[in-house]
């Protein structure tokens, strides 16, 4: 959208960016080992509300959830009396970490170029350093999804949390999905009806081919890896590698697809594909063929924080559709497709909340669901014994935008609450009195 | 339904040419935010024939009135965008460095649905701003969204006149980078504004030279035909900056383009002027006081640009805190929608108190566009822009289930239809729509620089975004 | 004509034995129609009329239609296309009158191309004078009256500088004005400047020394006229907004006016008609959805078209009662475009008629929907394209008619003009005949 900017950045303003994007980081250090929150009111989302709970942390892991527990003198204590305990808030789909400010195109590492680079990945390319990184986990969202975004088959997105030094210690699933646009065959601009109906067999078409030569890549290799010493190795196809292990079903395929049409175009086409793993992403019109979605049997990644997709639709379309598309019985899970602004998945999950969802349901769309979805469900995604330590607690409902989030937990890493912004606020809070003017 | 559906449009076509018609209700047993006298329990609220006349307990709605009962619920002055492009047709008159003289008085779209949206949100009122891309914009104005109704009867009237300034990346970018214009610096900012300033003083005088000697001439008082100096559209509007007729709301992010604008208007004589968006503004809180500037600012919007890297969503928090009178705006046609949460997040960044939050979406702008005399809380003699919310207005659970502009409801959820378009183009497409979801957000359109953007991306831009 | 003989032209000429629809409705049945030296002598019936010996006459076998010449108020038939200086210039807010779409001193008889198959077209059409205009922006110069004669038309003006043309059409590319806002502070702007060199003027005319020479721009010069009162602009407006944003200049600058194309001008009609101002209606009308040609629940006689589309439709979609409301919508507003004409004349407001670009392939087309769709009859259409438009260009008296006195403009048709097949076999225009049908069969 605003790759244009590029063309406007001068280039002395990239220096200043490179030498000064040190500065505002983050100069305490997380704390790792045993810690004991106890009189919480512990929302576990697998099991329940408990009050005046306790969990105990050891290294990474949840080694104690409940009500009464021994608590040794190895343990950090935190009282948290009078405040909630959430799992780690995931945003199932994001460029976080990929761009690190819009108009300036050097920063931006979400969109390579060409029609379908399964074979790139959005892994690769997160910046562990991006000033967003900090900002988005001191607000209880401690799990993302970024994806990158261009062409048919953008690349394979990627799971990481908001902690760490190097992508590797970030990664939760590195290869997370592989993201495909869909091709729309909507109207839209000033396109008539029989160009975009063209244009949309043309891409369809391309997609098709591009699958079938996968298909064919996949089948030939399994053939000769199965095979008898005297097959000759066929060459390696760096794209078409990249497309075995989606149609092994070992990693899902994430369709952006957000139209009505669109939407049931891309489940006729997942029904040809019965071997692969399919999400739908977007999805803003899911509440016009929920019971479809249901049947088919995907789960959606949606958000709620935007307009409706039509002008003559109902003002509420875009916060009621995760509660419609629950209904019809659709796993659904938050997915903002925000960068700088990830921080705000929880008010998404609190739209769905407010307009149908409920607040329970809501919880898990943007903990559970989502951990489930990408199949990492027996580490994240809720507070249980043995899972990953990925935690924060609030004085208050973390899907109130007056709630403060106190203190995050990230692998067991104990977060310091600081990031750019507050940073800034220590700074220039009570700066002192205007500076004696001289011209 | 159906029933429904016509009769709530023959009721808006109804309005159509009628200008700005007015409506009385008695809301009872809510919980009064009247935001300049506290929050008053179980009080009413008669609002007559557009003005609030009484607030009080157990009040009686004169004969023919109708009484909503609001007991359990919140009665909350209608939120006031200070910063707003919705319902325009053109946003920014991009060319010229300088365009006082074009207004968006004249390019309202009354047909824009976004109005109603916003009405859902509690929203009654819009400043609609001029773009960005100049240094001097074009001139804005305040409007009621009195939906249904035509240019004239959106037009709130009896609010001061306002022109859009804007500093930093977007007018350098636009005129100095890709006109070869100046200014391509923020040195060169500074001098444009000042030229023109000069310039419009030495317009003043020649022009009432000029039209004083027609005078003198045409009775005979003087014996030279005078040389003629033309009325001047640009001159005029830049004329009436400097006499104080046209407050100032400048687009701008960085403290050093703040203060470079305030001496600015410190040596002209500006007073009454407003710092949109001002990212940065934070930092230069005490001097913004001083100059008893204005702020109006976005509750968490950063890093879109590099002049908003180094920016905080603490921004409102310190600003108020510091005694800077502060607006939250959307400049978008989705933060419009939820304007009462992106306020509600100065308590979670700074901890801004709850009632200083309602402030920035009422009162506070109301100041900023010169309405608060009128508009932005709930007292008796002001006008009856009132928005009855389920809940607390603050929280994420709570929704505006009525809206009133002048008495008249504008928008009712029990009521609330699924096509409330007023204007259909017979060549609309049923399945039409755009976009991805991840390009979704506000920030991604209908934004500052949306004119100058929309013919970028459609003209030479994709040509040079291909070549670079 | 088979025969040309140059330098020698028919005393008179008559047509007898057709059937003469004449502008206000009346139809004569085996009428003669006479003019001499460009001027229609007699009309009537064969009983009543006359035919002078020297008359070369033409025989209409009872079954040939003549009608008033059609006059197309504001056409842009013969003009260059709009490709003056592009690119950036310099200064984009600065680009100077030229570029910036400013030219009202243009007139369309220096510029018009002869060899525009729409003029040709034209006559085969029915039309036989029109108020033709260049192609441009928001001033693309003055409007001119000719009569219609092919590729003769540019050399047959009738009046120069009927009005000046005026559009809400931002300039081409980056350049200034390049928003409706812009195109009204522009408006003003040049009307400031032209008052101030006039004034200018006048001054330097009035004294003999000591006054500095003021500028003679021609482009302001073109505006004095409107400013007098002395010229309209025909202004091109079809949203209700700007139309009202007309209405506006208007108001502040009190010049006369008259409406070109106006698609929502209904909207507007109370106004316009309490300003007494006329509009040039044009007939563009919006295509009918899809749905509604496929449906043929109102409109089953007009089913040939729709036929093909129908499968399509139907194929894909289901109508769920989201689309029923869409389309309930969608059908008032396309019946109210199209009624745009006939709520107008209801309303009292003066309707003529103005092509304003639409192509001359596309008006039997558009005709056939006023006649069917929004119930207009055959002689209210005649009308507005004959007198109505004549008055409305103060040709009342001279155009607009087969009547006495008026000039010999009309149109001999094989069949009714509003029927599908109907062709023009002779144009008369200014009493000049042109036979058609040799001319469209090469």
């Amino acid at each position: 959208m605003r790759k244009f900017l590029k063309f406007f950045i001068p280039g002395f303003l990239l220096v200043v960016l490179v030498v000064t994007a040190g500065v505002a980081q983050i100069t305490e250090k997380a704390e790792f080992g045993k810690f004991a929150i106890t009189n919480a009111t512990i929302h576990t989302v697998s099991d329940g509300v408990i009050e005046n709970g306790v969990v105990l942390i050891n290294g990474e892991t949840i080694e104690f959830v409940g009500k009464n527990a021994k608590i040794t003198s190895g343990y950090q204590r935190i009282n948290a009396a009078g405040n909630h305990l959430y799992p780690g808030f995931m945003d199932a789909g994001t460029q976080l970490g990929l761009q690190e400010i819009g108009a300036v195109a050097v920063t931006k590492d979400q969109a390579e170029l060409g029609e379908f680079n399964p074979h790139v990945r959005a892994f690769t390319a997160i910046n562990p350093s991006s000033v967003s990184i900090p900002v988005t986990r001191v607000n209880g969202v401690t799990h993302v999804v970024s994806l990158p975004v261009s062409g048919r088959l953008s690349g394979k997105a990627t799971l990481i949390d908001l902690y760490g030094y190097s992508p590797d210690s970030m990664a939760v699933s590195s290869n997370a999905a592989l993201h495909l646009n869909w091709p729309t065959s909507r109207a839209g601009g000033r396109r008539s009806e029989d160009e975009v109906e063209k244009v949309y067999k043309k891409n369809l078409k391309e997609l098709n081919e591009f699958w079938d030569r996968a298909v064919f890549y996949d089948d030939m290799m399994r053939s000769y890896e199965e095979g008898s010493a005297d097959k000759k190795r066929p060459d390696t196809h760096k794209k078409l590698e990249a497309m075995r292990e989606i149609l092994g079903g070992n990693i899902p395929v994430m369709i952006s697809v957000d139209h009505k049409r669109d939407i049931l175009n891309a489940i006729e086409w997942t029904r040809k594909h019965p071997d692969v793993q399919f999400i739908l992403a977007g999805v803003q019109e899911g509440w016009r063929v929920a019971e479809e979605i249901a049947e088919a049997g995907l789960p959606c990644l949606v958000s709620t924080l935007y307009t409706p997709e039509r002008a003559y639709d109902n003002y509420q379309r875009p916060y009621q559709n995760p509660a419609k598309l629950h209904e019809a019985g659709v796993k659904v899970a938050i997915a903002t497709g925000e960068i700088e602004n990830v921080r705000n998945a929880p008010y998404h999950a609190g739209y769905a909340a407010a307009y149908g969802l409920g607040r329970e349901e809501a919880v898990k769309a943007i903990t559970l669901n989502a951990a489930e979805i990408f199949g990492i469900a027996d580490r994240l995604g809720s507070i249980e014994k043995g899972k990953q330590a990925n935690l924060f607690l609030s004085d208050g409902d973390p899907f109130e935008p007056t709630t403060h989030i106190e203190q995050v937990f990230i692998r067991g890493y104990k977060i310091p609450m600081v990031s750019r912004h507050s940073q800034l606020y220590e700074e220039y809070l009570n700066r002192g009195a205007v500076e004696n003017e001289g011209h | 339904m159906k029933k429904i559906v016509l009769l709530f449009f023959a009721l808006l076509l109804s309005l159509g040419g009628y200008a700005q018609e007015k409506g009385s209700v008695l809301i009872t047993g809510g919980t009064v935010m009247t935001i300049t006298d506290g929050n008053k329990e179980n009080t009413d609220l008669l609002i007559e024939d557009g003005i609030i006349t009484e607030i009080g307990r157990d009040l009686s709605a004169p004969g023919g009135v109708e009484i909503i009962d609001a007991s359990g619920k919140y009665v909350m002055p209608g939120i006031i965008d200070a910063h707003s492009h919705i319902a325009a047709v053109d946003v920014n008159e991009w060319t010229h460095p300088v365009t006082a003289e074009v207004t968006m008085e004249e390019s309202i779209d009354p047909n824009d649905i976004n109005m109603y949206w916003a009405l859902a949100g509690g929203v009654t009122s819009i400043h609609l701003m001029h773009g960005s891309a100049n240094v001097i914009g074009g001139q804005n104005e305040t409007l009621k969204l009195r939906y249904g109704g035509d240019m004239d009867a959106l037009r709130f009237d009896g609010a001061p006149r306002t022109i859009k300034f804007a500093l930093g990346e977007n007018p350098t970018r636009v005129h100095g980078q890709r006109f070869n214009v100046q200014p391509r610096t923020r040195m060169g900012v500074e001098q444009v504004v000042r030229d023109h300033f000069d310039a419009a003083l030495d317009y003043r005088r020649n022009r009432r030279e000029y039209l004083e000697a027609r005078e003198a001439y045409k009775e005979g008082a003087r014996e030279e035909a005078p040389v003629p100096v033309a009325k001047n559209a640009r001159m005029e509007v830049l004329v009436d900056i400097l006499e104080g007729e046209i407050r100032v709301h400048c687009h701008s992010y960085r403290a050093d383009e703040i203060m470079m604008l305030m001496r600015v208007f410190d040596d002209y004589d500006i007073e009454d002027y407003t710092f949109q968006h001002a990212n940065e503004a934070f930092k230069i809180a005490p001097e913004l006081r001083k100059n008893s500037a204005y702020t109006s600012v976005f509750s968490d919007w950063w890093a879109y640009k590099f002049e908003v890297y180094y920016s905080t969503a603490f921004n409102a928090s310190i600003l108020n805190a510091s005694g800077v009178i502060n607006s939250i705006n959307s400049d978008s046609g989705e933060l419009i929608r939820h304007l009462n949460h992106e306020a509600a997040k100065t308590v979670h960044y700074g901890d801004t108190s709850k009632q200083d939050a309602l402030r920035m979406i009422t009162i506070n702008p109301a100041m900023q566009l010169g309405i608060d005399e009128k508009v932005g809380s709930i007292e008796e003699g002001k006008h009856g822009d009132v928005a009855i919310w389920s809940g607390h207005p603050l929280s994420i659970y709570s929704l505006a289930e009525a809206t009133f502009v002048d008495g008249k409801k504008y928008f009712d959820r029990d009521e609330d239809a699924d096509d409330m378009r007023l204007e259909v183009n017979p060549a609309d497409d049923f399945e039409h729509a755009d976009r991805r979801w991840y390009e979704e957000h506000g920030r991604r359109g209908g934004t500052c620089l949306r004119g100058a953007e929309i013919r970028f991306n459609e003209q030479e831009m994709q040509f040079r975004y291909q070549t670079n | 004509m088979a025969v040309s003989l140059p330098g020698w032209a028919q005393p008179a000429g008559a047509f007898e034995n057709v059937i003469i629809h004449t502008a206000d409705g009346e139809v004569i049945d085996g009428g003669t129609i006479v003019w001499r030296n460009g001027i229609i002598r007699s009309v009537g019936a064969e009983e009543e009329v006359a035919i002078p010996f020297d008359a070369y006459v033409r025989d209409g076998g009872d079954s040939l239609h003549v009608y008033p010449g059609f006059i197309d108020g504001m056409a842009f038939w013969g003009s260059p296309d709009d490709n003056g200086p592009g690119g950036t210039p310099d200064e984009p807010g600065n680009p100077g009158y030229e570029r910036a779409g400013i030219q009202p001193q243009r007139y369309p008889s220096e510029h018009l191309k002869s060899n525009d198959q729409a003029l040709e077209k034209a006559a085969e059409m029915g039309f036989t004078a029109a108020v033709l205009g260049l192609e441009g922006r928001m001033l693309p110069g003055q409007v001119d009256l000719f009569f219609v004669k092919g590729n003769q038309t540019p050399d047959n003006l009738l009046e120069r500088g009927l009005g000046v043309l005026a559009q809400f059409s931002e300039a081409r590319g980056s350049v200034y004005p390049s928003t409706t806002m812009a195109l009204m502070a522009q408006f003003r702007q040049l009307f400031y400047d032209a008052k101030a060199q006039h004034q200018q003027q006048e001054y330097f005319a009035s004294v003999s020394s000591n006054y500095p020479a003021p500028t003679n721009e021609k482009v302001l010069e073109a505006l004095y006229p409107v400013m007098e009162l002395e010229q309209p602009f025909f202004f091109v407006a079809d949203s209700k907004e700007n139309i009202e944003r007309m209405l506006w200049l208007q108001e502040e600058f009190g010049f006369d006016v008259i409406l070109v194309s106006g698609k929502e001008a209904y909207k507007t009609a109370e106004e316009l008609r309490r300003r007494d101002i006329p509009v040039l209606a044009g007939i563009d009308l919006p295509e009918k959805p899809d749905w509604m040609s496929a449906d043929g629940e109102e409109n089953n006689e007009n089913d040939e078209e729709g036929g093909e589309e129908k499968d399509r439709n139907t194929k894909q979609q289901e109508v769920t009662e989201e689309m029923q409301h869409f389309r309930e919508r969608q059908q008032k507003a396309y019946e109210e475009r199209i009624n745009n004409i006939k709520s107008l004349r209801e309303s009292g407001v003066r309707v003529g008629y103005g092509s304003n670009g639409l192509k001359i392939s596309d008006i039997r087309k558009n005709l056939l929907v006023l006649k069917e769709e929004a119930g207009m009859m055959e002689p209210q259409l005649l009308n507005m394209l004959t007198q109505s438009t004549a008055d409305i260009l103060g040709y009342g008296q001279r155009l607009g008619d087969v009547k006495e006195g008026r000039l010999a403009n009309f149109t001999v048709f094989d069949n009714p003009f509003t029927e599908e097949k109907a062709k023009g076999l002779f144009s008369v225009s200014n009493g000049e005949v042109t036979e058609l049908e040799s001319k469209t069969s090469n």
